[in-house]
């Protein structure tokens, strides 16, 4: 059952977006087959009497494990009882024990759960402690204590066990209102003064209302189990038929009438798949539904650009100057597309052709979804799932990267291309400190000794800025501040001695002040290891400052591309153009395009 | 870290006196005619009513559960009152049993777990129906019809593994082997669903995160990504649920080791709970709170190694 | 945690079912006032080891505090009676080799072996045996009211026993067969593991390192014992099987050379695995109308109505659906190897729902009667409700009352219900039965009804008078105190390189029947 107390939090971040989820449940078969088993159940629960003529309890003792056929079209069992009989009104019984079962830890946990969560404090600590006193308690002492005072009904058993399995949507509550309770519309609420109540009720309540719908399907499907198990021992109610009580009597009579166990088990063993397939498809319409709503965005957009892949030739700027710099990178006609679940591929760069010179900074510049972080990743060969190098071809120092296997990719990573990223933060292994993160692709691409590689990197990071290598060395990334970070990040993307780096909006995520330290240090260290970069950004100050050569992307095409001086000068694309309008009219130093959406881009590409 | 240890182990023990508070008032309210039910029909009413009078059944409940409580913080938990064993004796013997089947269980389980879950993290698709159609025939088939099958197909018919006993690792490490290999795959089964399961949750979200990226642009080897770096993020969740299955083995043992007849726990403590003998039950919820309350704080110390945000200075 | 919850939630029916019917203790037959010395002679093959498939752990070592039926097996391997039973119930010298009444018969003397050692080295003499006899007197065996007319018991001389009684007990040397006359070490006596490490004379030893009580117990031969015609094995295993399903796999899978079978559905598999059944029948199963007083409940008082639930039961269907025909059907709770068995006497309740509801209509419950009766989940939910349904079609509504398992045998020797569905002993001496179930001070004439008929015949039997059984057991049948169904059948099965002989009035074989095949 664990594993569904643990619903992610991720599953409960999407539960806003249920519209039509009933209706895509119905489309998949799996989930379309959960349903339809569970309706059935039910309506067998529901109309138990019409559906056998027999009464479930009239025992018949010269009619004992008689086989099926004629009056009993299950046969009889132990007593001599009509075993379809039983077998319906079973289903009525267990049904209504689970579902008391289930509602009552799901009261009991979702309530605590929430007040927990939302308030914290000493009924935080309570509940922790509870939770862990219910852990702890032996079951079968409470359901013997309740046997002995109430006495051996159904209810009864499953009112201990509703309290019993309640820790479970407790801690999936709790956690979830604890993932919102900081939210900024949480908190804005709050602000504007709405009451607790309505917070919980529509903002919290929300959020967990699908984690919640998943945790009793398994808590249905444990009660189901226990009163088989309780069956199993003999402690079924032993005034009302169940599919335990009816377990329990075949299990007597294994030996003379084996049949009698399939019934009870067939049930148990329906429910169950059913109450588990639902849960499991909701949760997948969950996460997909999260995944999908991001790709739908992002592939209208390339797609509306892709309608003619050869599209306008860019506007390409002469040479001031003929470089003798031999083609590091070389580029051409680059299509990156992400497969479709109905076969298609929805392209996210459309012959898109660069090429970058050994020791040269070259700038890539667009607004989000232009497709320069896409064009950036299938040069490292590290697009997300799903995305592929469509056509065209990447030629790095005479080699072609395209074809290569992700492992062949590896040994041109880290020590030929290397990255880095845009936010600092989330671009270090959380769990690891910084030093055994820098040492270990310096061990594993240059083949230092752990000694060596700790002076290099200490080396590294002194050379980066760090006030304090050995200390960085020994931190953990959230020890650290963001620009430190960056400058880790940068330290490891020159660790292994690359001729070029792909720096992908380096210094977006970070302060304005630590913005201009980090190019600083991007110039510094580009000089000093003559490396080249490819410098993806929307933002022309960066350009400015380090760039040789710019190319200008939108929609997955480069529009315009040429020595950074006769762009500046003289922009002659009309979206060239409109970005420096942009600058002019804002005087900041940011894009026109709302960028907190491009941050996302590089962990959404597609799923 | 001491500290930290300290008082969870000072919680731990509030939480031990409550828990055995609750169920000594449990077993008492659900007492029944215990001496009647420790000497048969045969005996007649005055040996019962002595019976009842030598274990001071008599008594009101306060000085009663006040007596055990004094025993038992010296570490005497009496002697069983169906045969006489002193329980602390009965139950550690038997506890190293129960714990080498589960800890078989639990080190089996993480395993195959971690195999499975990360390969469908990993492939998607097909391994993942694979994983879900595990875990829900993992809910679906309790492990007692499991095992009852394991004995008649491996035990029985095939003859591979004797269907009942259980041989001390001492006396024979091949015999124990083969004495716990089937409670062990029985014990096994939904384990490894439930696991599995949240490994594959836990390593998806992991993968999805930006350092995977970065890491492999580095040029480390995508083993070590998966298995260093993934895993261990991964892991936070994942022991949780381990944690869980580990309190939830103690019991599923119970029926299992009644099946195999090993002479763990899980006998007694049928026979003790149906019985109603209390010091037994009491040594048993004792002991088993106890196991739970060191289980929550080594999977503790362990999330603080696996995540150094949360680590406890 | 859900596998815990179900896990923890553990009791079995099997041993409830083991607790019910496996009781049967106390037994003898034909008691003979004298006996001679020497024992029956065993041949000379010797087995290395025996395993028994028992249901039940050894609730206490101790002599004084012993259990006997499902117990008898681990009391006999390390303890000695004073007397010894053959399985036809013939009672032989053992320890003592000879021993007489006096004239009042209120004093057994016996004569004791000299050569009998303790395992510790102590020596059996007469006022040891004296204080065995009365600790078991005083202590909390569930068989200790077996002594109760026990006056006292005194060393005569070094190696003579004599025990006086209060008032004459017929059955005195059969209880000194079982284990009211086990002979414990007095050095063990006031030790703290008195109740876990047997000190006793017996023909095996028990090793307590290899033991884990309650699971598995373990005995070695004893080098030095005094009478190793009755020692056939140098070792012997007793394996605690409390699941019925674990007990035939370890059948099956040839475990075991004799085990006890407490689901006779079984059968057939163990059968089909080369084992062959030891086997008698013990136990009568039906109802106790205990209430013939009708305090609780009036109707009962009434034979007319005791009659007509009697008449209302088809007691070969219930044999059937109960236990499947493993057993016998019966009218009478006096077992066949009593002289007072009367088999006309089991035709006396024809089924015949129509007599039924004619009786009840004379007694003036035509339109109906009430009765409650205690159930518990210890026994076959399926037993209660066909018993249920047999009364309801004659117009009897039994309200049963659910009890816990500890509760079902209390409160109905507590005398809370006028009647009760019951497994009892069917003890093999008249005077036995009577004292258990029949008498007005027994403990399953549970609403102590005082009949002067019966106890008037109770009086003779104790003195002696055996024809007073048929004239009791007849009256007992027409006053329809109790409505038997059948008498249960008791099954051990033993493997192909084993043999043993079914004893009278015990559920196990006594250990030294169960020997290798030659």
């Amino acid at each position: 059952m664990s594993n569904a107390a643990e619903v992610s939090l991720e599953t409960a971040e999407n539960a806003g977006r249920r519209s039509h989820l009933v209706r895509r449940m119905l489309k998949n078969p799996t989930g379309l087959f959960a349903i339809i088993s569970i309706v059935v159940i039910l309506l067998v629960a529901i109309f138990a009497p019409l559906l056998t003529s027999q009464d479930p309890d009239y025992a018949d003792i010269r009619n004992i494990l008689a086989s099926p056929g004629g009056d009993h079209l299950l046969g009889t069992d132990s007593a001599g009882r009509d075993v379809w009989a039983r077998l319906v009104f079973a289903t009525r019984y267990s049904l209504m024990g689970a579902a008391l079962a289930t509602v009552l830890s799901a009261i009991i946990g979702v309530t605590s759960g929430l007040v927990a969560g939302y308030y914290g404090r000493w009924f935080e600590s309570l509940a922790a402690w509870l939770t862990s006193l219910i852990m702890a308690l032996p079951g079968i002492v409470v359901l013997l204590a309740t046997r002995a005072v109430i006495g051996p009904t159904l209810w009864g058993a499953m009112t201990v066990f509703g309290i019993l399995l309640a820790p479970a949507f407790y801690r999936l509550t709790h956690a979830a209102v604890v993932g919102v309770r900081g939210e900024l519309y949480v908190d804005a609420a709050r602000v504007a003064g709405v009451k607790d109540a309505s917070i919980i009720g529509r903002h919290i309540l929300a959020v967990v209302r699908a984690p919640v719908i998943i945790q009793a399907a398994t808590v249905t499907i444990i009660a189901i189990a226990i009163q088989a198990g309780l069956g199993f021992i003999g402690m079924s109610d032993p005034n009302i038929p169940t599919w335990g009580g009816m377990l329990n009597d075949a299990f007597s009579r294994m030996y003379q009438q084996p049949v009698l166990l399939i019934w009870p088990s067939a049930m148990i063993a329906l429910a169950s798949v059913a109450f588990a397939l639902f849960a499991s498809s909701l949760r997948d319409e969950l996460e997909r539904s999260g995944g999908a709503k991001k790709l739908k965005g992002k592939a209208k957009a390339a797609a509306a650009a892709a309608v003619d892949t050869s599209g306008e030739p860019p506007v390409v700027h002469a040479e001031l100057e003929e470089s003798d710099a031999p083609v590091l990178l070389e580029v051409s006609d680059l299509v990156v597309g992400y497969d479709q679940p109905d076969g298609s591929l929805t392209q996210v760069v459309n012959g898109v052709s660069l090429a970058v010179r050994k020791g040269e900074v070259h700038g890539l510049i667009g607004e989000s979804g232009s497709g320069k972080t896409q064009t950036a990743f299938s040069i490292l060969g590290l697009l997300p799932e799903g995305g592929r190098v469509a056509a065209g071809s990447i030629v790095f120092e005479g080699d072609e990267l395209s074809e290569k296997s992700p492992k062949a990719m590896r040994r041109i990573q880290g020590k030929k291309i290397s990255y880095i990223p845009q936010e600092p933060m989330s671009n270090l292994d959380p769990s690891f400190t910084i030093g055994s993160q820098l040492v270990e692709p310096i061990r594993e691409t240059l083949g230092l000794s752990a000694k060596d590689a700790k002076d290099r990197a200490l080396d590294l990071l002194a050379k980066v800025g760090l006030p304090d290598p050995e200390k960085t060395f020994r931190s953990y990334p959230h020890e650290v501040s963001g620009g430190q970070a960056q400058r880790v990040l940068i330290a490891g993307a020159i660790s292994c001695e690359p001729d070029l780096v792909i720096a992908d909006e380096p210094t977006t995520a970070l302060d304005v002040t630590v913005q201009a330290e980090i190019l600083d240090l991007l110039r510094g260290l580009q000089k000093e290891l003559d490396v080249a970069v490819l410098m993806v950004t929307h933002n022309f100050g960066v350009v400015a400052d380090l760039c040789d050569r710019v190319s200008v992307m939108q929609n997955g095409r480069i529009v315009e591309t040429g020595p950074a001086r006769s762009i500046f000068a003289g922009p002659r694309h009309p979206y060239t153009k409109s970005l420096f309008d942009a600058i002019l009219e804002d005087g900041a130093a940011r894009g026109p395009l709302a960028h907190a959406a491009d941050r996302n881009t590089n962990a959404g590409g597609a799923k | 870290m001491v500290r930290f240890t300290l008082r969870r182990l000072g919680a731990g023990v509030v939480l031990l006196f409550a828990i055995s508070t609750i169920a000594y008032l449990l077993l008492y309210l659900s007492g029944g005619d215990i001496a009647r039910t420790i000497l048969g029909q045969s005996a007649s009413q005055e040996t019962v009513d002595l019976k009842a009078e030598e274990l001071g059944l008599n008594e009101p409940l306060i000085p009663r559960y006040l007596g055990w409580l004094k025993g038992a913080v010296t570490g005497d938990f009496g002697r069983s009152w169906f045969s006489s064993q002193p329980v602390t004796e009965l139950i550690s013997s038997r506890l190293a049993v129960t714990l080498s089947l589960v800890i078989g269980t639990i080190i089996i389980t993480a395993i195959v777990a971690v195999a499975i879950g990360v390969w469908a993290a990993r492939k998607r698709g097909a391994a993942d129906r694979v994983i879900q159609v595990l875990s829900i025939l993992g809910f679906a088939i309790p492990s007692f019809l499991i095992a009852i099958a394991l004995v008649n197909v491996f035990a029985l018919n095939l003859g591979w593994f004797k269907p009942t006993g259980y041989v001390q690792i001492g006396t024979s490490v091949t015999g124990w082997l083969g004495s716990v290999t089937l409670p062990i795959i029985a014990l096994s089964i939904g384990a490894v669903a439930a696991v599995a399961q949240q490994v594959r949750g836990s390593v998806i979200d992991a993968l999805r995160q930006d350092w995977v990226r970065t890491l492999r642009s580095r040029g480390v080897r995508e083993n070590k990504v998966v298995y260093k770096h993934v895993l261990r993020n991964a892991g936070g969740p994942a022991l949780a649920v381990l944690a869980l299955q580990f309190v939830g083995l103690l019991g599923g043992a119970v029926i299992v080791e009644q099946i195999f007849a090993i002479p763990g726990l899980g006998p007694i403590s049928i026979l003790a709970t149906s019985q109603g003998d209390l010091p037994v039950v009491m040594g048993l919820v004792v002991a088993i709170g106890l196991i739970v309350v060191l289980v929550n704080l080594v999977i503790d110390l362990l999330q603080g190694f696996l995540n150094p945000k949360v680590r406890l200075s | 945690m859900f596998s815990k919850k179900r896990a923890l939630v553990a009791t079995t029916a099997a041993f409830a079912v083991a607790a019910l019917a496996g009781c049967s203790g106390g037994s003898s037959s034909d008691p003979t006032t004298s006996g001679d010395g020497g024992t029956g002679s065993g041949d000379a093959v010797r087995g290395e080891l025996l395993t028994l498939g028992v249901i039940s752990q050894v609730t206490s070592f101790a002599a004084a505090n012993s259990n006997w039926a499902n117990e008898s097996p681990m009391m006999q391997a390390v303890y000695d009676s004073l007397l010894k039973m053959e399985p036809d119930g013939t009672i032989v010298a053992n320890l003592a080799t000879d021993w007489s009444w006096s004239e009042d018969r209120l004093t057994l003397t016996l004569d004791l072996r000299d050569d009998v050692t303790f395992s510790d080295g102590q020596a059996l003499t007469a006022d040891v045996a004296a204080q065995n006899v009365l600790r078991f007197r005083d202590g909390t065996s569930p068989n200790a009211s077996n002594l109760g007319r026990v006056a006292d018991a005194t060393a005569v001389d070094e190696d003579t026993v004599a025990i006086t009684l209060s008032e004459p007990d017929p059955a005195l040397e059969t209880y000194l067969t079982q284990n009211a006359g086990l002979q414990e070490s007095p050095a063990a006596f006031d030790t703290a593991d008195v109740d876990t490490i047997p000190v006793g004379s017996g023909a095996y030893v028990l090793n307590t390192g290899e033991t884990v009580a309650g699971t598995s117990y373990v005995f070695d031969a004893n080098a030095d014992y005094w009478n190793p015609e009755d020692q056939h094995y140098d070792k012997i295993v007793m394996n605690v099987y409390s699941d019925t399903t674990a007990m035939l796999n370890a059948v099956q899978g040839g475990q075991v050379n004799i085990a006890g079978v407490a689901d006779n559905t079984q059968l057939e598999q163990m059968y089909a695995a080369g084992y062959s059944d030891v086997s008698n029948e013990l136990d009568w199963t039906g109802l106790i109308l205990g209430d013939r007083g009708g305090v609780l409940n009036p109707a009962l008082g009434d034979a007319k109505v005791r009659q007509a639930i009697a008449y209302a039961f088809d007691r070969d269907a219930i044999l059937q659906a109960f236990v499947a025909g493993n057993g016998t059907v019966t009218g009478q709770i006096f077992p066949t190897y009593s002289p007072s068995f009367d088999a006309a006497l089991d035709e006396r309740y024809p089924y015949d729902p129509e007599m039924s509801k004619q009786l009840l209509q004379e007694a003036g419950y035509a339109s109906g009667l009430e009765i409650s009766m205690p159930k518990t989940s210890g026994l076959p939910e399926a037993w209660f409700t066909l018993i249920q349904q047999q009364l309801a079609d004659v117009g009897i509504t039994v309200v049963y009352d659910d009890l816990p398992i500890t509760d079902f045998i209390g409160d109905m020797v507590a005398g809370k219900y006028p009647a009760t569905y019951m497994i009892l002993q069917q003890d093999p001496t008249d005077w036995q039965l009577a004292s258990f179930q029949i008498a007005a001070a027994s403990t399953f004439n549970f609403n102590h009804y005082e009949d002067p008929t019966v106890e008037g015949l109770i009086g003779d039997l104790q003195v002696g008078d055996e024809a007073a059984g048929a004239e009791l057991n007849q009256y007992l049948v027409e006053q329809a105190w109790f409505v038997p169904f059948y008498r249960v059948l008791n099954v051990k099965v033993v493997d192909a390189n084993t043999t043993a002989e079914a004893q009278v009035g015990n559920t196990w074989p006594y250990l030294w029947t169960i020997k290798p095949v030659a």
